[in-house]
């Protein structure tokens, strides 16, 4: 009997793929709600096992050099499939080249916009730009803003809820704090000016 | 969506080993415009493919099935030259496997696709890469051909430029320098780029450069550094393990691969090179046990290499099982008629056949071995057929073959002990030192000889001496390089001579062929330009 975890990496990979296979026909089909549940459901899977990976001292960031507008762009084109609401792209002060993990830069990212398309009233914001030696990446929606309750809890104590809210925060809090440069680390940024805005700060 | 029709000109291979997938794909690719589009089931079907077209983009799954993965099949186009720089591959993976980073960086995917992604977002990387392609067109041909300088001066353009390309270029032009020969300059390089930012590829390069300029602690403490920060680039383990050796350690070496061995358990290069370090330390269990997962692992798969089965049966041979050796190679050959003519493999069943108490069969399996050209064969496989010619009682063949080697690599001392110690197990201890001795001495005589003729102006004579020597002994790049010069250096003081002139040139490219950097080739250069001047300010 293979080990659990071998077990689930493995079923991880298989639903993955039969996602994939789902989100190509939902494509085809121009069935943009079935393609955003199964694109959500894979996010769901791969927080699943990055979660396992920092329970267990596996996470880490592998760190290259990306042009940052990139990630974005993607994103944005992967999110206006599945939303009605407006995707508004912020590149102006991006930096050219950042350095980090985009593998774990967009997981962090794709989180922060299921949860701001869940609260927003009509626009979703993406920017990226630079301050303190940081770039920083930045969901905003226009809907209620985060609960004081979230706005208040110590970073590392958030408890997991049913839409994983609590789960992607964390992992978006391990993520900042993989990436570091010298002395500087990461940092997530949660406020309200507006909306909700989530606000990924890394070091250049 | 946006339908272009961009790519309508371009040629894609999808590699997937699940039909559904690979439809699905296809019509995923067809939406964005491709209309050249040919789907592969397996590698050894896409392997089929490249023979019948040209492909720009190659999108491979991760899993291939059939015991084959997407970067073993990577690994192995880059390798053989099968795709050239200016082709994009693609991989396309549920997750990011880091344990799969490889130990040349030109064994790298051009990018990772992470399932599952939407018809937009692979059009948005497709033009992003293939942009990237295009303004890295020039330098990527400049790479194939080898030409570094050329590839060093374009990399500046870009990094001058200080473009989303910038870092792209330095990347390429840390490892030009390290293959132009340029180690100092290669270290001054990758230490500015770690004071800016450190990133592991500069950390490996560093290290690299280290170790190439001779300093083998600064190269292993970088890299017990980068492996404490990134445990998962196998690049580091191989190239720490590459020291060890080098600095006479191999059971460091081997302690190494084995701890990258245990995070990257299907890398058939790791096992490959487990097999190598423990074969230099004469230990045949470890070899046998290395190479039995990667033949079983390759077996009937495009994968498989003919060495593999040469270097097992040769270790089944030391382990007192020739029996099971000809039994491997006999395999081999029934099934893959293109391993009758590798001399490597006949050189070890030669071996085995006598070992198992089969002289006929073991000189037929020698004579199909020294029919390669024996100027052409690299050092394992020619030791490979002198030991087998010693094995067989044919020392005088197996004399001159060694002697050879020896003078083609008059100063590799390492080689030099393994040619004594090859004589000495075949009953030959008599002469296994003075064999060496003698050949080195001749080469240095020869050399001596030359300057001293050279000096008392005999130019011709001196040039002459050492074009044959050169012809004789075409791997030896220092007679080569000498050579050159010798012959530049009569036309230089005697006159412009046709053929002096070609041959020097001949000379000339052999070296900056397989030592860009050799030191005498600057000397050369200073000749070439000063013949130039010469003559063409006497109008000649």
């Amino acid at each position: 009997m293979t080990e659990f975890p071998a077990l689930a990496a493995l079923t991880i990979h298989d639903v993955k793929n039969r996602l994939n296979l789902l989100v190509q026909h939902a494509e085809r089909k121009g069935d943009g709600e079935t393609l955003r549940l199964a694109m959500e459901a894979a996010a769901t899977l791969t927080r699943l096992l990055q979660a396992y990976k920092a329970g267990t001292g596996q996470l880490r960031a592998e760190v290259d050099s990306h042009a940052p507008a990139d990630v974005v762009e993607e994103l944005a084109a992967e999110f206006r499939v599945q939303t009605s609401l407006r995707v508004e792209l912020e590149l102006a002060a991006a930096p050219v080249l950042a350095c980090y993990d985009e593998a774990l830069v967009r997981m962090v990212l794709q989180d922060a916009l299921y949860n701001a398309m869940r609260h927003a009233r009509a626009a979703i914001r993406i920017s990226v730009g630079t301050a303190d030696g940081c770039v920083e990446f930045s969901v905003a929606d226009d809907g209620p803003g985060y609960p004081p309750e979230i706005l208040g809890t110590p970073a590392m104590a958030m408890p997991a809820d049913g839409e994983g809210t609590g789960l992607g925060l964390y992992l978006a809090r391990q993520v900042a704090e993989l990436h570091a440069n010298g002395a500087r680390r990461g940092e997530l940024v949660l406020g309200n000016h507006g909306g909700a805005v989530f606000c990924l700060r890394l070091p250049l | 969506m946006a339908l272009t029709t961009n790519y309508s000109n371009k040629s894609l291979l999808i590699l997937d080993d699940l039909p559904e997938a690979r439809s699905s794909l296809r019509s995923q690719v067809g939406m964005l415009g491709f209309e050249r589009v040919v789907v592969s089931g397996t590698a050894r079907d896409a392997l089929e493919q490249f023979r019948k077209h040209r492909f720009d983009v190659i999108l491979a799954d991760y899993y291939l099935g059939e015991g084959t993965d997407g970067q073993q099949f990577l690994e192995f186009l880059r390798t053989r030259r099968i795709i050239g720089r200016g082709v994009l591959f693609i991989m396309v993976t549920a997750e990011k496997r880091y344990e799969s980073v490889v130990t040349a960086a030109e064994c790298l995917p051009d990018d990772y696709l992470l399932k599952p992604f939407t018809a937009e977002v692979l059009k948005l990387r497709l033009e992003r890469l293939l942009e990237k392609k295009q303004r890295l067109a020039r330098i990527d041909k400049l790479q194939d051909r080898g030409d570094w300088a050329g590839v060093i001066a374009a990399c500046d353009e870009i990094i001058e430029a200080r473009d989303r390309y910038m870092v792209d270029a330095m990347r390429i032009k840390g490892n030009a320098l390290l293959a132009a020969g340029r180690h100092d300059d290669a270290v001054v390089f990758y230490q500015l780029m770690l004071l800016e930012r450190p990133l592991p590829w500069s950390k490996l390069g560093l290290a690299r450069a280290l170790h190439l300029r001779g300093d083998s602690q600064d190269s292993k403490d970088t890299l017990s550094g980068l492996i404490a920060e990134s445990p998962q680039l196998m690049a580091a383990y191989d190239l720490l393990g590459k020291v060890h050796l080098a600095a006479g350690d191999p059971d460091a070496a081997l302690a190494v691969l084995d701890s990258a061995c245990a995070i990257s358990p299907n890398s058939l290069a790791r096992h490959r090179a487990v097999a190598s370090v423990a074969e230099e330390k004469g230990d045949f269990k470890r070899v046998e046990q290395a190479l039995d997962k990667v033949v079983k692992r390759t077996r009937n798969t495009p994968l498989r290499e003919t060495h593999d089965i040469a270097r097992l049966g040769n270790a089944l041979t030391e382990l007192g099982e020739p029996a099971k050796a000809v039994s491997i190679i006999g395999e081999a050959l029934t099934n893959y008629k293109g391993d009758a003519q590798d001399p490597m493999l006949a050189a070890v069943e030669a071996v085995a056949q006598q070992k198992a108490g089969n002289p006929d069969k073991a000189r037929a399996a020698l004579d199909r071995a020294l029919q390669a050209d024996a100027a052409t064969l690299p050092v394992a496989t020619t030791m490979a057929v002198a030991k087998a010619c010693l094995s067989t009682g044919r020392h005088e063949e197996a004399q001159g073959i060694l002697r050879k080697l020896v003078q083609t690599h008059h100063e590799a001392t390492d080689l030099h002990q393994r040619v004594s110690t090859v004589l000495r197990d075949h009953g030959a201890a008599a002469i296994a030192e003075s064999l060496v001795a003698d050949s080195v001495n001749e080469i240095i005589q020869l050399n001596n000889d030359a300057v001293r003729r050279a000096r008392a102006g005999e130019l011709g004579p001196a040039a002459q001496m050492l074009t044959e020597a050169a012809q004789r002994l075409p791997g030896n790049t220092q007679i080569v390089a000498n050579a050159a010069a010798a012959l530049y250096f009569d036309v230089l003081h005697n006159g412009l001579d046709a053929e002096k002139v070609r041959q020097a040139q001949v000379f000339q490219k052999a070296v900056q062929a397989v030592a860009p950097g050799h030191p005498k080739l600057a000397e050369i250069a200073a000749l070439v330009a000063q013949i130039r001047e010469k003559f063409a300010a006497s109008g000649q």
